[in-house]
């Protein structure tokens, strides 16, 4: 067996520590999807049972088939979420990636002062915006559209996917640019033949980062912006199981597991591009 | 005219004066290095001279055309970095291809002159790997086939060894001499190892401070440096400098006054000498055991053996430098040993108060016929 560097060896109560530091964490973030699964396993007069019983008794699967009877929209929420949710991805990757590399690159006048902005930006959440953007959205004629829940979207996720960028491409070494200069190659050339496949790994990132944020934002700005039912996307969609009555929990969570589980299979798809050490051999470290 | 030719250049950066007014010519065909310690300015020049740092004044001429503000690739010079600058998602071969990629090179035409330059540099086995599973001396070579593919006249290299080991460097500076011989390419050599310069150069351009201390062939340097600088920059270990003071000048030579000895340099006589403090400067591999023209009593307080050689350090007369002497390897000498030891003043430098060299009376072609014209060699 091999024995470990001498710099991660610990004694056996370090390491019950740690292990008890892991698993306190990991309770607090995982619990919720615990108790979210089991509620959804449960038939619906059982979830009021008292006492409350964690664990389902004659559980099953039921709730994951009626949700799609109680409300008939539900797939194309999801779908109106996957779709806002990768336009916008598309569109800031386009805008970023040439932004990053010229902040990343170029010295200009004001690109501190830019970056400064794009941060201050940053600290105005959406909800503070709502109202300007709406008054915006009416008088351009775009309320209750898909583009009113894409632009804004796209506006408040740019500033972070420039500054993640920009450091990463800051990473790579300037003697690659200049290479590719003396050999003839303009700037969009370089970009695209050496610079983009390099920093393939931070742009799947800042892709990963973006669907994730465009996903999570999505409830306000469909909320504001869209009344049209065939718009919404799954954060209101999922209201619909809010009946006049009562609400079908276990419905509701099923749905939510449903509902998330395109952007996971996707993320886990995309993950595979976070290669570390792509840069091996570019030169001397 | 030359093939590549600098006509006052200068450099700044704010107000800070980086190269004070260069002027150099290259021939065709020439290896030249330039050397200097670091902040010296090497390195802006070359660059100035690929193109990727703008020139605050002076001409750059590449045959007798004025490049200053064409781009590296219209200049027709290609550049070779220090930390190699591969493109790791690249194979081999395209890394060599890339240039004749952005000219859109016909595929067949490109895939033979790719070949070529692998054949050259031993690497057509390593052309489908990448660049991370090559070793330190590979990477290099794969470097310089990306130079040599698009056949340029001038060969820029910016410290290209500094990042090997000392064995590798050996062969890659023998390699470096072989490829040179072999495209009779110019080749512009910026280097901070005396080695690399000595032994590669058709001439070494020395590098002070943002001027030109001297320019030379090699042996031109080691035999007649120019000025104090050159003396201590070139010659491993440094030169020792002694103050000693002028007390007549004769056709013979300068007659110099060390602690009560006197002895005659042989240097060109100049008037106004008589009575200033002159530097005597000789090297440590002139330095013998036993007296001789002069004769100092040193007390080594370091001993270094090399094997061929042994070196001793001693502290003399207070002035704090060490006094540096290349002995035989077998010589019987011990720290704390007071030995005698002597110097010859056919073996000697000396330098005025301005650290300006008096030239010696060495005919350089005795010593190499081929020294004071590379191209007869």
């Amino acid at each position: 067996m091999s024995q470990p560097a001498m710099i991660n060896r610990y004694r056996w109560h370090e390491l019950v520590a740690i292990y008890c530091g892991i698993f306190v964490f990991l309770a607090f973030i995982l619990a919720p999807f615990v108790e979210g699964f089991l509620v959804s396993l449960k038939p619906l007069g059982l979830l009021f049972s008292s006492p409350y019983k964690f664990w389902p008794e004659n559980g099953s699967f039921a709730a994951y088939k009626s949700m799609w009877v109680s409300v008939p929209g539900f797939a194309r929420y999801i779908f109106n979420s996957f779709f806002i949710s990768s336009i916008v991805t598309v569109i800031v990757l386009v805008l970023v990636v040439p932004a990053a590399y010229a902040f990343a690159r170029f010295k200009f006048r004001g690109s501190g002062a830019l970056l400064a902005a794009f941060l201050a930006v940053n600290m105005f959440s959406g909800a503070v915006l709502l109202i300007p953007l709406f008054r915006l959205m009416r008088s351009l004629g775009v309320l209750n559209t898909y583009f009113a829940m894409i632009v804004p979207g796209v506006a408040f996720l740019i500033p972070s996917a420039i500054w993640l960028l920009r450091t990463y491409m800051m990473r790579i070494p300037r003697e690659l640019d200049e290479a590719a200069f003396v050999d003839g190659a303009s700037h969009f050339y370089t970009l695209r033949r050496v610079i983009l496949p390099i920093a393939m790994p931070g742009i799947t990132v800042v892709a990963i980062t973006t669907f994730i944020g465009s996903y999570a934002q999505q409830f306000i700005f469909a909320l504001t912006f869209n009344s049209k039912t065939e718009y919404m996307p799954l954060p209101i969609g999922l209201y619909a199981y809010f009946g006049r009555q009562e609400v079908i929990w276990n419905e509701l969570m099923a749905a939510s597991f449903v509902g998330i589980a395109p952007a996971v299979i996707l993320i886990f798809l995309m993950q595979r591009y976070l290669v570390a050490g792509l840069t091996a051999g570019a030169v001397k470290q | 005219m030359g093939q590549l030719n600098l006509n006052r250049i200068q450099k700044f950066y704010g107000t800070y004066e980086v190269l004070k007014g260069i002027d150099l010519e290259v021939k065709n065909g020439e290896f030249v290095v330039f050397v200097g310690p670091s902040g010296c300015g090497k390195s802006t020049l070359l660059r100035m001279i690929a193109g990727l740092d703008e020139t605050s004044s002076g001409d750059i001429l590449i045959e007798g055309k004025r490049v200053n503000d064409l781009p590296p690739v219209k200049r027709g010079i290609a550049m070779v970095f220090q930390s190699y600058a591969l493109y790791p998602h690249m194979t081999v071969f395209e890394n060599i291809a890339f240039p004749l990629r952005v000219e859109k090179m016909a595929e067949e035409k490109l895939k033979a002159k790719v070949e070529h330059a692998a054949r050259i540099l031993h690497l057509d086995q390593r052309l489908q790997q990448k660049p991370g599973m090559l070793s330190g001396g590979q990477r290099q070579r794969v470097a310089i086939g990306r130079a040599i593919v698009r056949e340029p006249k001038i060969f820029l290299f910016d410290e290209p060894l500094s990042n090997l080991d000392a064995a590798l460097r050996a062969d890659m500076r023998i390699e470096l001499a072989k490829l040179h011989r072999q495209l009779q390419a110019t080749m512009i050599y910026v280097t901070h190892d005396q080695v690399e310069a000595m032994t590669m150069a058709d001439r070494i351009v020395v590098l002070n401070a943002g001027q030109i201390a001297q320019t030379g062939a090699p042996l031109e340097l080691y035999h007649k440096p120019a000025n104090t600088f050159v003396a201590g920059f070139i010659g491993n270990p440094k030169m020792n400098f002694l103050p000693v003071r002028c007390k007549g000048v004769s056709d013979a030579g300068v007659e110099v006054d060390y602690k009560g000895q006197t002895a005659v340099i042989p240097v060109a006589p100049q008037g106004g000498l008589v009575g200033r403090t002159l530097t005597l400067g000789v090297r440590p591999e002139h330095i013998t055991l036993g007296p001789g023209d002069l004769t100092l009593k040193v007390t080594p307080t370091v001993i270094e053996r090399l094997g061929a050689h042994t070196v001793a350090y001693a502290a003399i007369g207070g002035e704090g430098e060490n006094f540096c002497a290349m002995l035989p390897g077998t010589a019987a000498i011990r720290p704390e040993v007071t030995i005698q030891t002597g110097i010859q003043v056919a073996d000697c430098h000396l330098f005025d108060e301005a650290g300006i060299a008096l030239e010696r009376h060495v005919e350089l072609t005795d010593i190499d016929m081929g020294v004071l014209d590379p191209a007869a060699a």
